[in-house]
């Protein structure tokens, strides 16, 4: 029989909580983290909000000065996610022959543009001859993985997607398939996103940002909210994490990944891709469509997602579409980008744990094109077998990750 | 053939098909020929000025016409690397026979590595922000300035829907999008997948290698690439795009098409470094060659040739060495190995190049020659002076990364 893989640990910076028992807690209580940016000079900008990590001092995380100097700030919050999953794990410290098996998957984004953006800033003061080009070593988003291998010694395989707004959900996938086919024992699994000028200036441009806070499957939506995070789970096998008497948040049942091959930036108005890629997420974990519990929704609040996503889940689902809690926590922690899969995949988990479906929040109009059950009342108690976790990004980049409770009774292996 | 039979070639990966836009030439017919006679690509750059900088030299792509591949509708969106990207993986679908219906176009998808993406838009979009403030930002670029953009593209011109992602990890993009990928087929979630790798050249970029010293002339002396050489001081930046088509023996066999190889293993390890520096010994660069091997069920002993990571800088072309030393220390016979960096420049994530010039090395049986190295840095089985003629069963595509990362294909006759 094929291999269950689990979720051993987990680790999260959000803005709307710093550790994951807070952000189960704030998932719970509906929190809003999207407020006033600090983190740069918003004076430019069409819009001024954003989830932004409050109160992160690295120095709480990583002893070394030196290993500070060499991560940006996405490594940083990487990192100390990283540390939270395998404390939470029972996996602090490591054994060497851990070390040896356990590898590393992230799905990346801005990576160390925000530090990019400091030293281009003073090359333009200074001249190119003056500018710090070393600042630049952390600039692209596969320094989170590389960090977090080498400040703990993996020498397991290492990976980095990039695939936008699917990348983290991608990431938790691949990182199940790496220990399903033994090239891996354990693996960190996750994403990670920092907030940044030339991301948030890119999605103003494209004016897909709301100027308040984003009110996903409402009538009035006007925009996403964009956020940073990092989401890290530990995953490893059924089998060993119960030999090691690890507490278990969940099974990781299966992914889908498939692409629109439509349009860059807008999703194709048929849902396909996004329609196959849950197709391909139930095939894959070997569920139909009665199984399914919850859909944590990609619900970016854009005026054409939303509405795709909704049609794409009533194709699929037919009647039972209006049967099933979909909600977007986007709604509270913001588009995390490239960690949105993994932040989302956490949420799941947590859901499935503490038996709740968290709530659509800033929700007011009712659109009759999204007429869903959202959740927008608070979030409700609710015994949860299996939640299916959607991410589409740009390019058409669809992936969905499914999630059962370890106990088996949403799972084929009941 | 008998059942268990069958469900053994459903499991097996093959390549069928390839294509590539490259410094040696566009296409397998022109880059095959220019390959194998050991011509080299690296020239004094001619695409932006490199007078303020310590180095000059690049293995640019010239002669690439896009709209020989790419729809007009199309081709006004797309940038440069998706442009490489997507012509590339129209000639490997067209050499592997394969045309896009109705039928296969959802079990069909991309798996891409890029190391760098498109580095030209994103720091044209910067720098207008960093410069002129957000209000003056051009929103069309922006599309183009994700790393995923090129397989997106990729997948709009040609029509295909099935799984897209694109892999980023440095030096290793390439050869991890293509673990990936030989992943997916033999768990039989798609049919046909191409991938490979692209990266381009910028000035930017080209200014910040120099300034990392990650080019030649390092430590002066000669400009010039020469992997594995006793005089090398440092790598030449190169670009390019290519890709290849996977699928499984099964489904090769039933479409009637001869596959070029088998990819039969796959490894990817890690170990710490610096940022962007290398790692202290060989312990891992072996434990992930190990690893590949063990996954293809083969011994050092069965490997006659090796196209290896080294581009002519001083630490990388050591440890590599040094590593082959000890794996095949105990080999009755040493695999022959070849580094085509010499010919066709570093562009990080020229795994998917050397992809398709290794499936070409296991289809005629000859490994191209290392240009650039005339003193070896140690005694061992180096292609020096002239292409070899091997009969090649098995072969190690290396990656090597800074940043601590490795990933080792083997492919098999």
């Amino acid at each position: 029989m094929e291999k269950r893989i689990v979720i051993t640990g987990v680790g999260t910076l959000n803005s709307i909580a710093n550790n994951v028992a807070d952000f189960a807690v704030a998932l719970q209580a509906g929190v809003c983290g999207i407020k006033e940016l600090d983190l740069f000079d918003t004076a430019e900008f069409r819009t001024h909000k954003g989830g932004q990590i409050k109160n992160f001092s690295p120095r709480d995380y990583i002893n070394q000065e030196w290993s500070i100097k060499r991560m940006s700030r996405a490594d940083m919050i990487s990192f100390a996610a990283t540390l939270e999953a395998l404390s939470d794990a029972g996996l602090d410290p490591l054994t060497d022959s851990q070390k040896v098996e356990m590898g590393v998957a992230i799905g990346g984004g801005s990576g160390g543009l925000l530090e990019a953006e400091s030293f281009y800033m003073e090359l333009l003061k200074k001249g190119s001859a003056k500018a710090q080009f070393s600042k630049l070593s952390t600039i692209y988003c596969a320094s989170s993985a590389d960090r977090i291998a080498s400040e703990l010694g993996l020498s397991g395989p290492k990976t980095t997607f990039m695939t936008a707004c699917s990348a983290g959900a991608t990431a938790l996938g691949y990182a199940r398939d790496l220990i399903v086919s033994g090239q891996a024992s354990m693996m960190i699994a996750g994403g990670v996103e920092p907030m940044c000028r030339i991301t948030y200036a890119a999605f103003n441009a494209l004016q897909s940002v709301d100027p308040n806070v984003c009110r996903p499957f409402d009538k009035n939506r006007a925009g996403l909210s964009l956020g940073e995070a990092s989401a890290i789970m530990v995953l490893e096998e059924l089998d060993t994490a119960i030999e090691r008497g690890a507490r278990i948040y969940g099974e990781i049942l299966g992914y889908g990944v498939t692409c629109d091959s439509f349009h860059m930036t807008s999703p194709d108005e048929k849902a396909s891709g996004a329609i196959r890629s849950m197709q391909a997420a139930l095939l894959d974990s070997g569920l139909t469509i009665e199984d399914i519990d919850y859909i944590n929704a990609h619900g970016t609040a854009t005026a054409v997602n939303d509405v795709t996503e909704t049609r794409a889940i009533k194709e699929l689902f037919g009647k039972r579409a209006y049967l099933i809690p979909v909600s977007s926590t986007k709604s509270m922690h913001a588009h995390t980008l490239g960690a949105a899969g993994a932040l989302e995949g956490i949420v799941s988990i947590l859901a499935l744990l503490h038996g709740f479906v968290p709530p659509t929040i800033n929700y007011q109009d009712s659109d009759p094109l999204c007429d869903l059950d959202y959740v927008t009342a608070g979030s409700r108690k609710a015994n949860l077998r299996t939640v299916l976790s959607n991410s589409f990004a740009f390019g058409g980049n669809n992936t969905t990750v499914i999630f059962g409770r370890y106990d088996g009774t949403g799972a084929r292996h009941g | 053939m008998d059942k268990n039979r069958q469900i053994d070639n459903a499991r097996r990966v093959v390549i069928t098909g390839m294509g590539m836009v490259t410094p040696l030439g566009v296409g397998k017919e022109e880059f095959g020929r220019r390959l194998f006679a050991g011509e080299c690509a690296i020239d004094t750059i001619k695409s932006f000025d490199t007078a303020t900088f310590p180095s000059h030299l690049g293995a640019e792509v010239t002669n690439f016409a896009p709209r020989d591949f790419i729809s007009v509708k199309n081709l006004r969106r797309m940038d440069k690397i998706a442009l490489m990207t997507a012509a590339s993986a129209r000639m490997a679908l067209d050499d592997a026979g394969i045309k896009i219906t109705e039928g296969n176009r959802d079990r069909t998808g991309i798996i891409l590595g890029t190391a760098f993406g498109a580095t030209d838009v994103t720091l044209q979009f910067a720098s207008t922000l960093l410069t002129d403030g957000p209000a003056l930002v051009n929103p069309i670029l922006v599309p183009n300035t994700v790393m995923n953009a090129p397989a997106g593209h990729t997948s709009i011109e040609l029509g295909f829907r099935g799984i897209n992602t694109t892999v980023t990890h440095f030096a290793v993009s390439a050869e991890t999008a293509i673990a990936y990928a030989a992943a997916e087929i033999r768990r039989g979630t798609s049919d046909f997948i191409l991938t490979g790798g692209v990266d381009i050249l910028s000035k930017f970029y080209y200014e910040v290698l120099t300034r990392f010293h990650a080019l030649s002339p390092q430590n002066g002396g000669q400009e010039a690439c020469r992997p594995f050489d006793k005089d090398r001081n440092g790598a030449i930046a190169g670009e390019g795009c290519g890709i290849i088509c996977l699928e499984s023996l099964q489904s090769a066999i039933a479409r009637g098409h001869k596959p070029y190889c088998e990819i039969t293993g796959e490894g990817i390890g890690s170990s710490p470094t610096t940022p962007t520096g290398w790692p202290e010994n060989t312990d891992v660069i072996k434990r992930t060659l190990h690893r590949s091997m063990k996954n293809a069920g083969i011994s050092a002993a069965s490997i006659q040739a090796v196209s290896a990571a080294a581009h002519g800088s001083k630490i990388l072309d050591a440890l590599e060495a040094q590593a082959y030393a000890e794996i095949f220390a105990d080999s009755e016979k040493n695999p022959l190995i070849t580094s085509l960096k010499g010919a066709i420049g570093e562009s990080f994530s020229g795994g998917g190049i050397r992809a398709c010039a290794l499936a070409l090395s296991l289809e005629k049986n000859i490994l191209p020659s290392v240009v650039g190295l005339t003193k070896p840095l140690r005694p061992m089985a180096f292609v020096v002076g002239e292409k070899k003629e091997v009969a090649i069963n098995n072969a190690a595509l290396a990656g090597i990364s800074f940043g601590g990362t490795y990933a080792y294909l083997i492919f098999s006759n």
